[in-house]
């Protein structure tokens, strides 16, 4: 037998007193003295480290090196942005695996294709028989880079300290970077084989492997094995060539799309052209379908399916056990064993991890694919049947930093059943609704920024009559374009839409107002909808197409959610041909300041993407947006496009002390009417388009996608409060929206005064706008802000642009249109930036202070007051009973 | 590795004791080394009966499973319950976490003493 080869690893294993084996020809640690057990609970809850140099590392390159690799692989290798990694599987003709792999592009030009160490010759001699015909060249790199997965929780944390506190990488998964650590040249991507939310393959040059191992060491990361590695992936569902992969137990290849992963790393886009397998795979694909949709009448492509396997009895699953159902066996389990995980008590964002270690004997198996979830199966453990179920998954990465188990039959604790008579049930609504009206109006100062509390007197509105009533209504050409109502009665709320619209009109200096829209969302799906209606408004006779591209901000990067694909963008939005995904460019942002869209950058997408729409808007907002910049680039450049600004949060500021959306170029404006802005909770499409322009046809678009494309009834009595609303922002507009600037501003450097990581730029006092954003420790933000609860302050817990999603979040968000409406100012805002750091930094209980600095401030102001109005108020209430 | 000298020794690495004509069996310290982490341990029944040189049970570990032999032939009188909870008491302590206890003994295959199976080791080792 040939030499066993080593990796540049290999001393530094012996010298931790790893336990080495031969892993596909490489001499590799199995394990070190902790043990297996040890090395996968360190994993989970701290970081552990994984040589994987012995993969094999490829580079392609070459003219044709994406129309070879299309042509070999089973993914969508145009799909593959700059700086992306794509995993992908080299089919054989007849729909096999003959490996799976992980895509790479780190660099403009040049492909990186990472194969199990195993099948590196096999791969190799397989890829270099397709090559003929193509102008690319395949080097193998393997010896000339080590590659280190760093891999757990502190992985981000423990690399940050050695890129000098930049982010290892882009928080996406998938995503890559080109950096250095210490000085020393790394590639960095955010991959893994652990099933951990923050884990990192390192790629260094060779001479630096050992210094990276046995830096990450000190900082606090352990050697983990190819045991522990094992164990980890099997908990992940992650399938292994050679048992979820390659040949099944009798010898039989195993189709590709028996892996469940296999959806996302197999495209049938018709730029991948007749590449290897593909036949079979469509075959297997339309057999899944018909699956998934439980209709098992032909299978043949796809008879049986890799899926999760956890034992019910007492014992361990191992690789090659048969499973029955009934006495008829339906395949075997392909991995297992006894998997440790740490104990978790209480629930939700409630959940802690503790210190206590459980095990569970859990498995993948290949099995008759009509077999369901829920569905009980036996394994023959040596000669034993012992109950086995098949779960949905054994384990859950969507909540980081932590991956979850899921622990098969868990019962979320059922909430207590109300027995109570009907009577006593009304009456404690009553007494429980008083008390929360008092806490959140009396007691609690209100820092959430995407709240307000409306004057007394938008309130008395919203709750009269035509808070009842209905007032469909359309413009009818017959009539001049007359609003003709198909109600009776209406009389009034006529007279009060018309007056809405003028004075909104009047706030945002434009020439057309929606008002009927209910929410923001639904004012965004109003105009998304209306923009693909006028796309294609000349073509009746065909599906109507989508809209692609759209330019919005990434939600990580504070976009809203209603301008996303999964949120208001969902059924308006293109799928890409090229790249199989939604249409959307997201705005890149400036690298020294993630707040801040890069104008420079931008212009370059919409040059390259023409994209259709352009949304500016944010839900997490300390700056401008770069509108009069893009408006003149595409005006230049005669790019046609339409640009919109979600106004939603900072709809209450436009103007002078903000910006001015239709003023710099913006043509449409959505937003919701109770963030910043004093109305009831509402929303608006605002457009600038006059009658003699083209576009003002996509206006009486967006009127009829309001009415009768999304509302019928459009909630009369806030219709009222909205046109109270609104005479209050035109009246007090200038004092309230300067408060509102000087205040954040102020709060902002308080808050950093106090010792708190106030994020953004000092120079400007960290915000232009009503929110200031604080850092709080990554992980920490939703305790933090659960303890500010505890204490009368609510605030948003907030994922910062560099970190993963909501469970990750490291900041909190606060606003201060709320209290600068109840009479705060610098000082009070000083104040309380003193109580929010005697709480977070110091844990102090402080819910008294708080309470006593709130009741001096229950006062509304900017809005109309004085003996006259309140006459008439307490008149109002008197006579329709409030 | 530590291999007490009152302990006798199988080839197969389980320790026996005698107490009072029962035997008290366990594995060795080379035994429970080799294995690495051991989660799960499958026992028999009081009252079954076993032969010298034949599986009794088995132990698992998160890479494999090992049988468990029996040095004596008799009948199980005693079973460590403690051990289904908590297998890895086996790495922690494995001449404390006894497994199992035989009681009418009618042949007992040939054994090591500490020395000799230390020796033993190192050549299989």
């Amino acid at each position: 037998m040939d030499q066993l080869k080593r990796t540049q690893l290999y001393e530094t294993h012996l010298a931790a007193g790893a336990t080495m084996v031969d892993f596909g020809g490489w001499e590799m640690p199995v394990q070190y003295p902790t043990g297996i057990v040890a090395e996968h609970l360190y994993t989970r809850h701290f970081c552990s480290l994984f040589d994987v140099s012995h993969m094999g590392r490829l580079l392609i390159e070459g003219k044709d090196r994406v129309a070879f690799l299309q042509h070999v692989l089973s993914s969508n290798v145009e799909g593959l942005d700059l700086y992306k990694a794509q995993y992908c599987i080299l089919p054989d003709a007849d729909g096999s695996a003959v490996d799976d792999a992980y895509l790479y592009r780190f660099e403009e030009d040049r492909l990186l294709l990472v194969v199990n160490a195993a099948n590196t010759e096999k791969d190799l001699t397989h890829l270099n028989a397709l090559l003929p015909g193509y102008d690319c060249s395949i080097t193998d790199i393997t010896a000339d880079w080590a590659s280190i997965a760093v891999q757990g929780p502190k992985s981000k944390e423990l690399l940050t300290v050695l890129t000098g506190g930049e982010a290892p990488t882009e928080p996406m998964k998938n995503a890559l970077n080109t950096t250095t650590l210490e000085g020393r040249p790394a590639r960095i991507a955010k991959t893994g084989y652990t099933g951990e939310p923050l884990g990192y393959e390192v790629y260094i040059p060779s001479e630096h492997a050992a210094w990276l191992w046995n830096r990450l060491v000190e900082l606090g990361a352990r050697p983990a094995g190819l045991g522990a590695r094992d164990t980890l992936r099997l908990e992940a569902g992650m399938p292994l060539y050679g048992h979820e992969m390659g040949k099944d137990p009798d010898g039989t290849p195993m189709p590709i799309f028996a892996v469940p992963l296999a959806k996302f790393a197999v495209s049938f886009s018709e730029r991948k052209g007749d590449y290897v397998g593909r036949a079979a795979l469509e075959k297997q694909s339309a057999a899944f379908k018909r699956i998934m949709n439980r209709d098992f009448s032909d299978r043949a492509a796809l008879p049986r399916t890799i899926r999760p396997i956890t034992l019910l009895d007492r014992g361990v699953m191992r690789a090659g056990m048969p499973v029955y159902r009934g006495e008829e066996q339906i395949g075997w389990v392909t991995s297992g064993t006894m998997v440790p995980y740490y104990k978790a008590e209480g629930e939700g964002l409630e959940t802690v991890i503790t210190d206590k270690v459980e095990k569970r004997a859990i498995g993948l198996c290949y099995i008759d694919s009509d077999v369901l979830e829920d569905d009980v199966v036996t394994v023959d453990i040596r000669g034993k049947r012992l109950k086995a179920v098949i779960p949905a998954r054994h384990l859950d990465s969507m909540a980081p930093p932590y991956a979850r188990p899921i622990l098969y039959g868990y019962e979320l604790t059922a909430p207590e059943e109300d027995s109570e008579p009907r009577p006593a049930r009304a009456l404690a609504l009553l007494k429980r609704a008083e008390e929360n009206h008092l806490w959140r109006q009396k007691r609690c100062i209100n820092l959430i920024p995407s709240e307000n509390t409306p004057s007394r007197a938008v309130q008395m509105l919203s709750a009269s009559d035509p808070s009842c009533r209905y007032a469909e209504h359309k413009k009818v050409k017959s009539f001049y374009d007359r609003e003709i109502f198909y109600y009776q009665g209406t009389g009034f709320i006529e007279e009060v839409e018309r007056l809405a619209v003028q004075e909104l009109r009047e706030y945002f200096g434009c020439t057309e107002v929606e008002t009927r829209v209910t929410s923001g969302q639904m004012a965004n799906m109003c105009a998304f909808s209306a923009l693909m209606d006028w796309k294609n408004r000349l073509d009746r006779k065909h599906t109507p197409q989508r809209l692609g591209y759209v330019m919005n901000n990434h939600i990580i990067k504070g976009g809203h959610l209603s301008a996303q694909p999964m949120g208001a963008l969902h059924d308006y939005i293109a799928v890409d041909p090229v790249t199989e995904r939604s249409a959307v460019v997201n705005f890149p942002v400036c690298r020294d300041n993630i707040f801040k869209i890069d104008v420079e950058e931008t212009k370059k997408l919409i040059e390259q993407y023409r994209p259709e729409l352009i949304i500016f808007g944010k839900s997490m907002v300390i700056h401008k947006e770069p509108v009069a910049q893009i408006r003149q680039f595409v005006d230049e450049q005669k790019i046609p496009t339409t640009i919109m600004y979600d106004m939603a949060h900072v709809l209450g500021i436009a103007g002078p002390y903000f910006q001015d959306p239709f003023a710099e170029g913006a043509e449409i404006v959505t937003g919701s009417t109770h963030k910043s802005f004093f109305g009831p909770q509402r929303g608006v499409v605002a457009v600038n388009y006059k009658e003699d322009e083209l576009k003002y046809g996509l206006w009486e678009t967006i009127e009829t996608r309001a009415f009768p494309g999304s509302v019928s009834n459009h909630h009369l009595g806030t219709m009222l409060g909205l046109l109270m609303s609104a005479y209050e922002m035109n009246q007090f507009r200038h004092e309230y929206q300067s408060a509102i600037i000087r205040n954040a501003k102020s709060f902002a450097r308080s808050l950093k005064k106090a010792g708190l990581a106030v994020c953004g730029d000092p120079a400007i006092d960290y915000t232009e706008t009503h929110q200031v954003l604080v850092r709080v420790g990554y992980g920490e933000g939703a305790e933090i802000a659960s303890r500010l609860e505890k204490n009368n302050i609510i605030v948003n817990y907030q994922a910062t642009p560099d970190e993963e999603g909501f469970t990750a979040s490291g900041a909190l968000r606060m606003g201060v249109s709320e209290m600068t409406r109840f009479g705060f100012g610098e000082a009070e805002f000083e104040k309380l930036a003193q109580l929010i750091a005697a709480c977070v930094l110091r844990n102090e209980n402080v819910a008294e202070d708080v309470a006593r600095l709130r009741a001096d401030y229950t006062t509304m102001h900017y809005c109309f007051d004085g003996p006259e109005f309140d006459a008439a108020l307490e008149g109002f209430m008197g006579k329709i009973g409030f | 590795m530590n291999f007490p000298a009152e302990l006798q020794y199988s080839r197969s690495h389980e320790w026996i004791r005698m107490e009072d004509g029962v035997a008290v069996i366990g594995i060795s310290d080379f035994a429970q080394s080799e294995l690495g982490d051991v989660v799960f341990v499958n026992l028999p029944e009081v009252g079954d009966d076993t032969t010298a040189g034949e599986a009794f049970g088995d132990v698992e570990s998160v890479k494999a499973v090992s049988d468990l032999v029996c040095p004596v032939t008799g009948t199980v009188c005693e079973v460590n319950e403690e051990l289904l909870d908590s297998p890895e008491k086996l790495n922690e302590d494995c001449y404390g976490a006894w497994i199992i206890k035989v009681e009418n003994i009618t042949e007992t295959e040939d054994l090591l003493n500490a020395a000799e199976y230390e020796a033993f080791t190192q050549e299989e080792g």
